[in-house]
């Protein structure tokens, strides 16, 4: 397969399977934030976990806290799923770039 | 498996940026001796479909979700645990600063997990394991489950270290959750390398060996 059409397809791929995540992925939290869950004695470690368990309760208070722009793939509540369709489709955009970026520049660089 | 900022103390996250950082000089090296243009391009559509994979947060009962991490893949497919710290590193960053998926103090902690972590044990096992099961597509997998529950006892043990979990209850929610995820981890990554031997059967040759 021609390297183009290997891109092509690849990125279609990745589209594909993000868009599919924003409408069919779990809302549950994933295992490091479950776990937090869990040690807070919120959650038994094979019970369900409550809508409104917070796993960022488990953090020390006075640490750094950084806003993302498009926090948790989303563009905000009222961004709905398309918001979320937007954030996903944009970071394979954006892994997809920067990664060609830094790849064609170190690459360049042995000369 | 991303860790947030405020789960690890700031002098612990730098000492992980620390070590993360010479990890990153060692993959630009990698980088720098593999990489030529015909190269580039597949690696970055390798990157987006990890950052894919990464964005699916897949059931896997017991209240919680999984995602996958994708360091073996990276690993296997282009033949270096180097190839893993460098693809993670940038959709970590990437994840960090657009998405607040994982902090930016503990980026350092995320890179060592998933990719030093993830693209060693997962590129090593990998061949440990083909020598004897002689499948390249059965030892991706088992490799790929293993790169994803190592990783997560690793982040238990540094949740441990910053007095965020306990280490017992830590590793056994943490291995629990993550040999859960880890099994479609496997089957993701065994199948993700089967469609790319077919599709770039040279990209992979040295990875897969003869028994492909």
């Amino acid at each position: 397969m021609e390297t183009n059409q290997f891109v092509a397809i690849g990125l279609v791929v990745a589209i594909l399977i993000g868009v599919t995540a924003v409408f069919f992925a779990a809302g549950d939290p994933d295992g490091l934030e479950s776990t937090a869950i869990v040690i807070l004695g919120e959650k038994d470690l094979f019970g369900p976990t409550p809508e409104d368990a917070d796993p960022e309760a488990v953090g020390h208070e006075g640490s750094f806290e950084y806003e993302a722009p498009m926090p948790d793939y989303s563009m905000g509540e009222e961004g709905g799923k398309m918001g979320e369709v937007i954030a996903v489709v944009v970071g394979i955009i954006l892994a997809l770039l920067i990664v060609f970026g830094v790849g064609k520049a170190v690459a360049a660089s042995k000369h | 498996m991303h860790i947030p900022d405020n789960f690890i103390p700031l002098w612990q996250s730098a000492i992980y940026w620390v070590i993360a950082l010479i990890f990153i000089a060692l993959a630009l090296r990698w980088a720098r001796n593999e990489l030529d243009d015909e190269k580039v391009p597949l690696i970055a559509v390798l990157a987006a479909g990890i950052f894919a994979i990464q964005a699916f947060n897949l059931p896997v009962g017991m209240g919680t979700t999984g995602h996958l991490v994708g360091g073996a893949l990276a690993a296997i497919v282009l033949g270096s645990p180097y190839a893993a710290v460098f693809v993670l590193t940038l959709v970590l960053l990437v994840q960090a600063v657009v998405f607040g998926d994982g902090g930016i103090t503990t980026m350092g902690a995320n890179i060592i997990n998933m990719g030093v972590i993830g693209g060693f044990v997962g590129f090593y096992s990998y061949q440990g394991i083909l020598k004897y099961a002689k499948n390249p597509y059965l030892s991706a997998g088992i490799a790929a489950w293993l790169a994803c529950f190592i990783p997560a006892l690793a982040a238990s043990v540094e949740m441990a270290l910053a007095g965020t979990y306990p280490l017992v209850e830590g590793m056994i929610a943490m291995g629990v959750y993550h040999a859960a995820i880890g099994v479609i981890e496997a089957v993701i990554t065994a199948g993700a390398i089967y469609l790319i031997a077919s599709a770039r059967p040279e990209l992979m040759q040295s990875s897969l060996g003869a028994t492909a």
